[in-house]
């Protein structure tokens, strides 16, 4: 429950303190950082623009990507509480679940026939693909580790047995921040502020979604950013109570929205040519998590 | 009870017989009320087997056959309800689609004989347990579906994958028999029995390779997969649906037989069968993004989840070696609901695959589009099916695949390391697999169903009949059955694997229940997501009632003369994967490049095509040399009647004068 409460609370923050990040970094005042909010407030209110191409899946679509990501988000445990959702294999669930939101939003892009939405559906859809073993050879290395394969449990006992983990989880950390970095479609895979349709990942796929739909899947994003935040934080955080851990949370989940904003400040997108093989580079760095995790448990001899 | 198994191929004579004789308008009728009599006597055995009553008995089969053993045991039950139900649904979506060939009777007479012979002949093969009685009902499993998969056998491209899938499955049937006789020079018998004897004193592993490339033909394992995607495509929907639901998962009814007799080796076998069936996953879901021919698509999807199905296997094997049973139930597990799972889905896409291509005419997905608009229910249940076959939840898929995850974490907490490295990776692959499958299934969906259509098409299409809708959401209730009461089902397959393995009675593991738990939980978990799904749905219809609501163009990014032509293919959509993966993924282009002197162009050609990179490194290249070899001895047949007349006499001469040295000697 706590979780939930806290990943809402990064959510409302995050985006707004990266895109403040980088108009200082570029010499801009910039908005407030709860723009993003007010933003997608007003979508929420507003009338809608269909196209006449659309089926009944462009309406549903925008629906079941955030129900997704919200049922994911029930997944994730913070700290010493586990999430509404938590069972053995979880991560599993979170996974798919997520996979099931990123199924309707990509038909629900290919339902308007343009060739853009359809372009960066295709390349969601691949680099998504990619990252998917970087996701699942990382916990899964964790799940050796500790012998628990629940969220909750590996998180809880990752750091019982020697400080060594610390080192698992930094690396962990990257592999999930550059995942998080992929699925919210922001550099360095996918930027966010391209004008142009040909370059765009994310942003086109939901170039003719407007009103309340936009702001539902605006706010999913949101949410996805504050979920992968709060396992990143779940790396770290062990047992310590909640008096220093929630504190700690939101600093971590300030120092990350601000990583973000400078890396996207100071780098430039990647060829997308080679936005591929660099999320294959994401799964060796889970290998190298999983062997560190081999020898850490003694299990090379 | 023994009335019962013989009325099953009673009931199937008879309705042939009716079949025959019926006028051609009611045959499709005859031939469901046939299967459904017979599928009820057999499935009511079925069930019986499964609450316990095990059902054995023995007939002479003549002096060859010896003794022949009829048992449905629970392994067997679960396949026979499996095969009933998706029979069923079959033969009633194929009334609907066959309706259009209501004059070619006699062509219909033959199928629907067929088709009665093909669903006894697969319930036969699971209950026989003698080799030779065996290996005749699965040849005439083989032969009555090549007959069904040439029904247009007007088109020589149908009948070549007739021909293929034909010799295919008699390569099978060489590799069965040579074990089977293997088996009965060591022991003397042809009951099923003597696996044991055999398996008790000799190497388990070659004889084992010999039954899984026999079976692995018929499953669809790389490299021997190469028939699936030719006669698939060729044979009619309904036939399709059935192969692939039911046929293929008779070869790994066939793998699961052998190891239950299985008694050493378990280690190395399950490590061939992981590596295969990792490979196999990964490359038939990577060629199935890629083809433009939606059966093919399919049909390449079938050989990804066999090798689900076979990493859940190997997974139980691991099990069975390390004396792990709840490693050994997950894994069986997993793999036996894997099997019904791919069933339901898997019929179902054929089958609404099978709607479009009979309204349409056509199984080129770029040439379709905007399909959901003329053909919504067939839409529907083709969503339900590719986000089902995907894995995800709320549906079943979901279920079978996340026990084969459970199976994995469990095996990669093992203490050797190379059993975790072979875990992990499996690991990778199950994922890398369900992302792929993502890219092929939305692709289809949206290529075949969304945007406007790409081309006109030359038939008007129309929403198919209830005869073909009905079988479907059949189907779509039996998987939501699984979806949200999984522990029922969990149930059974725990009887299952409690009498799996005689040799190896594994008894419930401790954790084993608490999985069952795990999947009501799961189950919960989904209805949570349907249910949050409505409130979010109603939320949005509460909060824009009244808004402003417009149509309008879709955003064309400042072009106003866009066409459909335009709209993304699924060739593009899939084509920076098929640049990423060309190595395996091989993609042939016809064309002629620009000359330097063409200074008036005329028009061009541009064909391009995947091939199948093992038929064309293995079996192409065999069969060329072959024909090499082969060409050699054209002499003998030069097509002069003279000649074979000497030929017939050198014949006889030969036998003549060897009979007369054998009596000499």
């Amino acid at each position: 429950m706590l979780s939930v409460l806290l990943i809402v609370l990064a959510a409302s923050f995050f985006t707004g303190v990266l895109i403040r990040t980088k108009s200082i970094a570029s010499g801009r005042k910039g908005p407030g950082i709860f723009q993003p909010l007010y933003d997608v407030f007003r979508l929420f209110r507003k009338g809608a623009v269909y196209s006449q191409t659309t089926s009944f899946i462009f309406q549903i679509a925008p629906t079941i990507y955030f129900t997704s990501v919200v049922v994911a988000m029930l997944v994730v445990p913070f700290g010493k509480s586990a999430g509404l959702i938590s069972f053995d294999g979880d991560f599993i669930f979170f996974a798919y679940v997520l996979g099931l939101g990123k199924f309707f939003s990509i038909i629900g892009a290919m339902d308007t026939g343009s060739s853009f939405e359809g372009m960066g559906a295709s390349r969601e859809a691949l680099y998504s693909m990619f990252a998917e073993p970087a996701f699942f050879i990382l916990i899964g290395s964790l799940a050796l580790l500790t012998g628990h394969t629940s969220f909750h449990d590996i998180f809880l006992s990752l750091h019982l047995g020697s400080s060594v983990s610390y080192a698992l989880g930094a690396l962990g950390a990257f592999v999930l921040l550059m995942i998080a970095m992929i699925e919210n479609s922001r550099m360095p895979i996918d930027d966010p502020k391209t004008h142009l349709e040909l370059t765009m990942v994310h942003e086109v796929m939901i170039l003719d979604n407007s009103g309340f739909d936009l702001g539902l899947i605006l706010t999913a994003g949101f949410l996805k950013f504050a979920i992968y935040g709060t396992l990143i934080f779940n790396l770290f955080s062990g047992t310590i109570s909640y008096q220093y851990a929630i504190p700690l949370f939101i600093a971590m989940q300030l120092l990350l929205a601000v990583v973000a904003g400078i890396v996207e400040s100071f780098m430039a997108r990647f060829r997308m040519t080679h936005n591929a093989q660099y999320i294959v580079v994401l799964s060796s760095v889970s290998l190298l998590v999983f062997f560190a995790t081999l020898l850490i448990s003694g299990k090379f001899i | 009870m023994v009335e019962l198994i013989h009325s099953s191929w009673i009931i199937a004579l008879l309705g042939a017989l009716v079949i025959y004789a019926v006028p051609a308008s009611q045959k499709a009728y005859v031939a469901i009320i046939t299967i459904m009599l017979s599928a009820l006597a057999t499935s009511w055995l079925a069930v019986s087997a499964l609450t316990g009553n095990a059902v054995s008995f023995i007939f002479w089969g003549g002096e060859l056959m010896r003794d022949v053993r009829v048992s449905i045991d629970a392994l067997s039950a679960w396949f026979i309800l499996i095969i009933n139900f998706t029979v069923i649904t079959g033969v009633i979506y194929g009334s609907g689609y066959l309706r259009v060939y209501n004059e070619t009777s006699r062509k219909l007479t033959f199928h629907w004989i067929l088709f009665v012979l093909f669903h006894l002949s697969m319930v036969w093969v699971c209950m026989l347990q003698n080799s030779m009685a065996f290996l005749i009902a699965w040849e005439l499993m083989s032969l009555s579906s090549m007959f069904l998969v040439i029904f247009d056998s007007n088109n020589p491209q149908t009948l070549k994958a007739g021909i293929n899938y034909l010799v295919q499955m008699h390569i099978s049937v060489i590799f069965l028999t040579i074990g089977f006789i293997w088996v009965y020079f060591q022991t003397g018998t042809f009951s099923f029995d003597a696996f044991t004897a055999y398996f008790g004193t000799h190497s388990n592993f070659w004889l084992f390779v010999v039954f899984f490339v026999g079976f692995g033909l018929k499953a669809g394992f790389i490299p021997l997969h190469s028939w699936l995607p030719h006669a698939h495509p060729a044979a009619p929907s309904h036939v399709s649906g059935v192969m692939s639901g039911v046929i293929v998962k008779l070869g790994i009814y066939g793998i699961l037989r052998v190891i239950t007799y299985l008694t050493t080796d378990y280690i190395l076998i399950a490590e061939v069968i992981i590596t295969v069936s990792v490979l196999t996953g990964l490359y038939g879901i990577l060629n199935a993004a890629m083809h433009r021919d939606f059966k093919k698509m399919l049909a390449y999807c079938t050989i990804e989840n066999i090798g689900i199905i076979g990493i859940g296997m190997g997974i139980g094997l691991m099990g069975l070696a390390n004396k792990m049973p709840l490693l050994y139930y997950l894994g069986f597990g997993g793999a036996l609901l894997h099997v019904l799972n791919h069933s339901l889905f898997k019929s179902l896409l054929f089958f609404s695959a099978g709607s479009v291509y009979q309204q349409t005419h056509t199984r080129d997905m770029e040439k379709l589009g905007g399909l959901l608009k003329l053909m919504p229910r067939t839409a529907f249940t083709f969503l339900i099916g590719a986000v089902a076959i995907g894995g995800m939840p709320p549906f079943n898929g979901f279920i079978s695949e996340f026990l084969i995850y459970n199976g994995l974490m469990q095996g990669i907490q093992l203490d050797n390391i190379s059993q975790i490295i072979l875990f992990a990776l499996t690991f990778a692959g199950l994922s890398v697999i369900g992302g792929l499958s993502i890219i092929t299934f939305t692709k289809s969906f949206g290529v075949i169903f969304l945007g406007s259509p790409r081309q006109h098409l030359h038939h008007e299409v129309h929403e198919v009949s209830a005869w073909m809708l009905v079988p479907q959401y059949f189907i779509i209730a039996l998987m939501m059955a699984v979806a949200f009461f999984p522990q029922f089902f969990f149930a059974v397959i725990a009887k299952i694997m409690v009498h799996f393995s005689p040799l190896n009675p594994m008894p419930e593991p401790l954790g084993f229940l608490a999985y069952s738990q795990l999947l009501q939980q799961i189950s919960l978990y989904s209805l949570l997501i349907i249910v949050l799904a409505l409130v979010v749905w109603g939320l949005r219809a509460w909060v824009t009632r009244g808004k402003m609501v417009s149509i309008a163009a879709t955003w064309g990014c400042g072009y106003t003369a866009g066409n459909a032509q335009q709209q993304y293919t699924g060739k593009s959509f899939s084509k920076s994967l098929s640049k990423m993966f060309n190595f395996i993924v091989l993609e042939r282009k016809e064309y002629k490049e620009l000359g330097a002197g063409d200074i008036f162009p005329t028009p061009k050609r541009y064909v391009s095509h995947y091939h199948d990179f093992f038929e064309d490194i293995l079996i192409h290249k065999f069969t060329n040399q072959l024909l090499y070899a082969v060409n050699y001895f054209k002499f003998i047949q030069n097509g002069r009647v003279q000649s074979y007349v000497l030929y017939g006499i050198i014949f006889i001469m030969a036998i003549f004068l060897l009979t007369i040295f054998n009596v000499m000697l």
